[in-house]
């Protein structure tokens, strides 16, 4: 085993990949994990509560909407762990500064992930190390030392033909060295580029994605892991959660969408799934009182999942203030009582335990997760 | 706005970048010899890599290789005195670039601002003929980086390249960085514009006075310590950047904001200063650590990494360090010395091409015809190599370890530039061939010498000559 390691440098075998679902808008913490426990909850959300009945139970205080009722085995096996009242330290509850502040993970530049990738004993992955699932590489992959925007198996081709590569084997034959190492790293690659084009992918286990993007991105997200081809970081958004108007009809099918498309791609993966970690986050939570239009505004703490895999051993992670008036701030918002990068840093520490967290989230000093919660 | 002077000028003003029309790209002789001479080394290091037809006309500078070569070294080493107008003409559509006064990049959008930043660093470092310029402003972008996504840094980092890098990149060190000490940009980006002491006792921000020392000029190992950090710290306190209607994007110095008592700086006394007289604090400051010998052997050294080997020799850091001491830093001097070590002349082949070098090297061999755009930028991405991206201080590594893992999308790159295959990127290789006077010619041109048998016949069998030589291990190297 030890030794498989030091060989592979850039191809998958043993690499371990995060997944990281960004849902763009700021979710609504009480929607992604009502806190069906909590009388208050009941009063402030009188229209829109999800009664303790129905939720998917996650403790005594939470449970999970019924519109992501998919995700009921992941709990049961514990392997989903929901954090709630978490988010970063801006106020300005912009999303375009608030997903910029904890995107790059601070007040820095260049993104968590992308320095995560860079900043570890082995400088760099491979060259498919990153993979970013949409348009354009994410502010979390800036500075990556490889991050690659896809959106269909085409954008992760190789455009030499056989003869090609045989005569770039023929030349690359003769190093040695660290740079023959990685050559030969790489024709391993294109040999798993080739299996992925030539095999049509059908997901196994029975798992089915729905046909929306998300879906469809989740799905292209596992059949490269399987593949491993080498990706330790994939990003995926999931947008549409800026609900300020009519919130409940509009949040029903994200949620589903969510919780469809999470419990596909861990029913896909199946033991893959073991060296695979799912996070989910989003740049606020929202106000904890509905507004005249039934909708809420921007607000504060929100909830992130982790879905796996190593990091997520099914805790509820809640330094939970209630909902009574003097324990909101601002507007009356849920306080940040966790913040997201403390969530994040045992799961990278375990991802790669070389990486340096002063460099991947600089100026922020760490607390352990859940410390509050475990003296209260 | 066109050119007036000579009858034909407003037509050829039409065609700078493309020629006339008709005009003929001429047949070239390649390289001959069976190991790299001389002047593709000096190709090799002083640019972004020869054009068809370089090598020869560097070669016919002088009857000797010995002199041709100097030649082309001082001809470099002299910007100022190289037209450069069809490169400037290239850049002039990224006009976000020429704005001036600085608050006027706050009215754009940063995605606008950084595309045209990153396209002209490209169309620069493949069609300006100041090549040697463009390489050293490469350099000094890595050496005071400055990562575009840092706060306010996304408006300021195209001033930043436009006044401070760019204009002192072949000048004297004092002035390039006293420039960037009081770079709007470079104040953001290392919290300066932050450092204020409002009262006796305050805590400065230590941020840039760290960096300064580690990074800029002493170097890690300079025999600074922490105290010296937080001394030239409280020295610095009180820069900032005016936000006014008249003065936004203005550095000034707000003596409220400055720590006014006496301080001591490696070792040197600088008095306690009162009101604006405070501001003379920063010009002790810089005297002193770009004055310091530590800064002189660390400069010599990351340009000997740089231009010589990844590990360079003793011998040609202490000339190096020598020439940088005796001169007061003058860059053009300094490098000029470094040019003309055995160590520099001997290092042929050595220094693994960073993946903007290796793209720039591949166009320009080429001949290629770019509008720099988006599916050429993504290559960088891929690569983890987009200008101004390095996401920490030290800039993008020169050694070639960390790069070593790109040639996934360095052979892709080859591969779909030979088959013509990158949106608004074209190579005719074919002509290419001809004007090179046939594939083992080609292959001569792109790869500094004359192939192996075991190249040639490579070259034949992959049935696409120009992209493996561009894949091949030897192109990777410079």
């Amino acid at each position: 085993m030890k030794q498989a390691r030091a060989h592979l440098h850039g191809n998958g075998d043993l690499q371990q990949t995060l997944v990281v679902v960004f849902l763009r808008g700021g979710a609504d913490g009480l929607a992604l994990m009502p806190a069906v426990g909590d009388d208050d909850y009941h009063r402030v959300r009188p229209l829109t509560a999800v009664g303790q009945a129905e939720a998917i139970r996650l403790d005594d205080r939470f449970g999970l909407s019924p519109a992501m009722a998919a995700l009921e085995p992941a709990v049961k096996e514990g392997a989903l762990s929901a954090v709630h009242c978490v988010g970063s330290d801006d106020t300005t509850r912009s999303h375009f500064e608030a997903q910029d502040l904890m995107e790059h993970g601070g007040h820095t530049g260049g993104g968590w992930l992308g320095r995560f990738l860079r900043f570890r004993e082995q400088a760099t992955g491979g060259a498919l190390a990153a993979v970013a699932l949409g348009q354009a590489v994410p502010e979390s992959l800036r500075g990556a030392a490889s991050a690659t925007a896809m959106q269909s198996l085409d954008d992760f081709s190789f455009s030499g033909g056989d003869a090609f590569v045989q005569s770039l084997k023929q030349l690359y034959g003769g190093e040695t060295g660290v740079f023959g190492a990685r050559a030969r790293d790489t024709f391993d690659a294109l040999g798993r580029i080739r299996n992925l084009h030539a095999n049509e992918y059908s997901p196994a286990h029975g798992a089915e994605y729905g046909g929306d993007r998300f879906g469809r991105e989740l799905r292209l997200a596992a059949q490269l892991i399987k593949a491993r081809v080498g990706v330790e970081a994939v990003t995926v958004d999931l947008g549409g959660w800026d609900t300020h108007l009519s919130q409940a009809p509009l949040i029903g099918p994200l949620l589903r969408r969510l919780g469809n498309g999470l419990a596909a791609f861990r029913q896909d993966l199946g033991a893959a799934m073991r060296r695979t970690t799912v996070v989910v986050m989003s740049e606020f939570g929202r106000r904890v009182s509905e507004n005249s239009a039934l909708g809420t505004d921007h607000g504060r703490g929100g909830a992130m999942f982790l879905l796996g895999g190593d990091g997520a051993e099914g805790r509820v992670i809640a330094d939970w203030p209630g909902l009574k008036r003097d324990a909101l701030v601002g507007p009356g918002d849920l306080p940040v009582t966790t913040d997201y990068r403390d969530v994040l840093i045992p799961l990278l520490r375990r991802h790669a335990p070389s990486a340096d967290m002063a460099r991947v989230f600089p100026g922020h000093e760490a607390k352990p997760l859940g410390q509050a919660v475990e003296a209260a | 706005m066109l050119g007036t002077a000579g009858c034909d000028a407003p037509q050829k003003a039409l065609w700078p970048v493309t020629g006339l029309p008709g005009e003929a790209k001429p047949p070239f002789t390649p390289p001959g010899g069976g190991s790299i001479d001389l002047a593709t080394h000096a190709l090799n290091r002083l640019t972004f890599g020869p054009r068809p037809g370089q090598h020869e006309r560097v070669l016919r500078l002088a009857k000797r290789e010995e002199e041709a070569v100097a030649k082309f070294i001082d001809a470099q080493l002299a910007p100022e005195k190289i037209n450069d107008d069809r490169a400037e003409f290239r850049v002039r559509r990224f006009e976000t670039l020429a704005l001036a006064p600085i608050g006027e990049f706050y009215e754009f959008q940063p995605g606008l601002l950084r595309e045209e930043l990153t396209r002209a660093t490209l169309a620069r470092a493949v069609y300006s003929e100041r090549q040697f310029q463009e390489v050293m402003v490469r350099f000094w972008s890595d050496h005071f980086n400055i990562d575009l996504s840092k706060g306010d840094c996304k408006w300021l980092k195209p001033a930043d390249d436009r006044d401070v890098i760019r204009p002192h990149a072949l000048g004297r060190f004092p002035e390039l960085l006293a420039a960037s000490a009081k770079s709007q940009a470079m104040l953001t980006y290392l919290d300066g514009r932050a450092n204020r002491v409002r009262r006796p006792g305050d805590k400065p921000n230590e941020n840039y006075a760290r960096e300064l020392l580690e990074l800029h000029t002493l170097g890690v190992h300079g025999g600074y310590t922490q105290r010296d950090v937080m001394e030239i710290a409280r020295c610095l306190s009180g820069w900032r950047i005016g936000r006014g209607l008249f003065e936004v994007g203005k550095v000034q110095f707000e003596p409220g904001l400055h720590d006014a008592g006496a301080k001591t700086v490696l070792g040197e006394a600088i008095p306690a200063r009162k009101g604006m007289a405070g501001r003379d604090d920063f010009d002790d400051v810089l005297r002193i650590v770009a004055g310091h010998p530590s800064t002189a052997r660390h400069l010599a050294t990351k340009l000997c990494q740089r231009f010589i080997a990844d590990e360079p020799p003793a011998a040609a850091i202490d000339t190096v360090a020598g020439v940088f001491a005796k001169t007061n830093g003058d860059i053009r001097q300094t490098l000029r010395a470094l040019f003309f070590t055995d160590e520099f002349r001997a290092a042929r082949g050595t220094k693994f091409k960073q993946p903007l070098h290796f793209i720039a090297s591949a166009l320009r061999a080429t001949g290629a015809e770019s509008d720099v755009g988006r599916p050429l930028v993504n290559y960088l991405v891929r690569m983890g190599h987009m200008p101004f991206e390095y996401p920490a201080p030290d800039g993008y590594p020169t050694r070639a370890e960390p790069w070593m893992s790109t040639l996934l999308w360095r052979w892709n790159f080859a591969a779909k530039l030979g088959q013509g295959r990158i949106d608004g990127t074209r190579v005719q290789a074919d002509r290419l061939a001809r004007r090179a006077g046939g594939m083992a010619k080609l292959a001569a041109h792109l790869l500094g010498r004359r192939p192996s048998d075991d190249e040639l016949a490579a070259a034949k069998a992959s049935g696409d000559a120009l992209g493996l030589m561009l894949a091949s291990p030897s192109f990777q190297w410079s």
